[in-house]
């Protein structure tokens, strides 16, 4: 058994040395950015330089850490931290199995097992500005949300069927920073994903006539991840909710 | 006269087992299942689950909020005031303020002797990142910090058994008579331990087990 386990981190370390940032953490400059929420009620919010990801955090990659931390496993996971449903896709605990393959995003992750992947790398959840920040870049644009060719662009990916199975990362082409599929493949959590709506407001009435309040109605896509998010509670673990991990600028947050 | 030690010694005994019991086997939804950490108001590092063994009210809150979080402490305090006494001695309350670098424990300490909280019963604390954005998942608290260094949050007051699960919860101040009455049945003595009810003598109220 133990020599098993040896092998099997030494396999790890293995396919670790061979493609050593095949997630790379990518820069994102920080800047005066004009948010779709309203709860700041000013004209832009600061967000400051931050590191992202390059595409969501694959089966593959969430495999490593299982591996390395049993208790993340399915089985494992107390159900205050992750529902039923938890990596429910998979075969297995430590076998993605035909249904979830290595480069397809991992879904079906609860909010805290996302927030503990990322803690292992020694980095976090981008907070939701930053996030925002990073998908309102088009490929030659920091900022293309003004931009109606790519809005369409956005909504088309939005509005298009979701397949039986999903596709694999980085099958689109990368944004303006690098980073891919922030539109189009899976809804990522956010590490203040419960606090993006007015505390007092009424998700049915936010989705209605209460989405008058938000700053840019145009954004219909931001604001359909804006509602997507602001309904789940941290256990959920959905069939197309994915993340990718932040650091700061500066290092290791 | 003489039987009140002898219960005595059968209730330490029973707390006793029960919490060794609860330390085995803590509920697979239990809030405590989430190992976080807060400062208290003396300064100690505590567990999330400091009153396990005890019915608790937990809310989030910052302590220089101008009005509303001085609202939320009073009316938790009216919560508890309408228990009868040997209730209100069972029950346990837990302040965990998520803005830890305003919120330090003298802070923290001035607030519980402002609002003369029962220091026996009530605990002040305070929780970084990201322990303190786990909590508030836990409960459902939302909260975030404005450019301003105040927060915008929601105001919930929440009801934990003597093993952290969620019994209830409230974002009404006053007068939710649903919540008042759950938290008048967690306090009664039968809550997950075996006694018998001086009521009728020699009736044991039914095992819970699990």
């Amino acid at each position: 058994m133990l020599r098993r386990g040896l092998l099997m981190v030494a396999l790890l370390a293995c396919a670790g040395a061979a493609t050593p940032d095949d997630n790379p953490f990518l820069p994102v400059a920080g800047a005066e950015f004009r948010s779709a929420l309203p709860l700041d009620k000013r004209d832009a919010v600061r967000v400051r330089s931050f590191l992202l990801q390059s595409h969501p955090v694959t089966n593959r990659e969430f495999l490593a850490f299982v591996t390395l931390h049993p208790q993340w496993r399915r089985g494992a996971v107390p159900m205050a931290l992750a529902g039923a449903d938890y990596l429910g896709a998979w075969s297995a605990p430590l076998d993605p199995g035909p249904a979830a393959t290595a480069a397809q995003p991992v879904t079906r992750v609860s909010w805290f097992a996302a927030q503990a992947y990322c803690e292992a790398q020694h980095a976090r959840l981008p907070d939701w500005y930053e996030w925002e920040l990073a998908a309102a870049a088009s490929a030659s644009r920091r900022d293309a949300r003004s931009d109606p060719a790519w809005r369409q662009q956005v909504l088309d990916w939005y509005s298009r069927p979701a397949g039986k199975t999903l596709p694999a990362v980085e099958q689109g082409s990368a944004n303006f920073y690098g980073l891919y599929d922030m539109h189009g493949l899976v809804w990522e959590w956010v590490n203040d994903f419960n606090s993006l709506l007015p505390a007092d407001a009424d998700p049915e009435k936010f989705c209605g006539s209460g989405a008058l309040t938000l700053q840019h109605k145009e954004d219909y896509a931001v604001l359909m991840r804006i509602a997507m998010l602001g309904s789940l509670r941290a256990t959920d673990t959905g069939h197309l909710v994915g993340f990718r991990c932040a650091r700061d600028a500066g290092g290791v947050p | 006269m003489k039987r009140v030690p002898s219960r005595l010694g059968g209730a330490i005994a029973l707390l006793a087992i029960s919490s060794l019991c609860a330390a085995a086997d803590l509920p697979t939804d239990s809030v405590y299942q989430l190992g976080a950490q807060l400062t208290t108001q003396t300064g100690s590092s505590a567990g999330i689950d400091l009153y396990r063994g005890h019915p608790t009210l937990i809310s989030m809150f910052y302590g220089s909020c101008p009005a509303a979080c001085p609202m939320l402490i009073t009316a938790m305090q009216a919560y508890e005031s309408h228990l009868d006494k040997k209730s209100r001695a069972r029950l346990r309350v837990l302040m965990v303020s998520f803005d830890a670098a305003r919120d330090t424990p003298q802070q923290l300490d001035r607030l519980a002797r402002l609002h003369r909280t029962d220091p026996r019963r009530w605990t002040f604390a305070s929780a970084a990142e990201p322990n303190a954005r786990r909590i508030a998942a836990s409960l459902g608290v939302s909260y975030r910090r404005l450019p301003s260094g105040d927060f915008e949050h929601s105001l919930l007051i929440t009801l934990l058994d003597s093993r952290g699960r969620i019994l209830a919860s409230t974002t009404k101040l006053v007068g939710d008579a649903t919540f008042q009455a759950r938290l008048q049945s967690a306090t009664q003595p039968q809550e997950d331990t075996v006694v018998r009810s001086p009521a009728s003598p020699g009736a044991a109220l039914p095992l819970r087990t699990g």
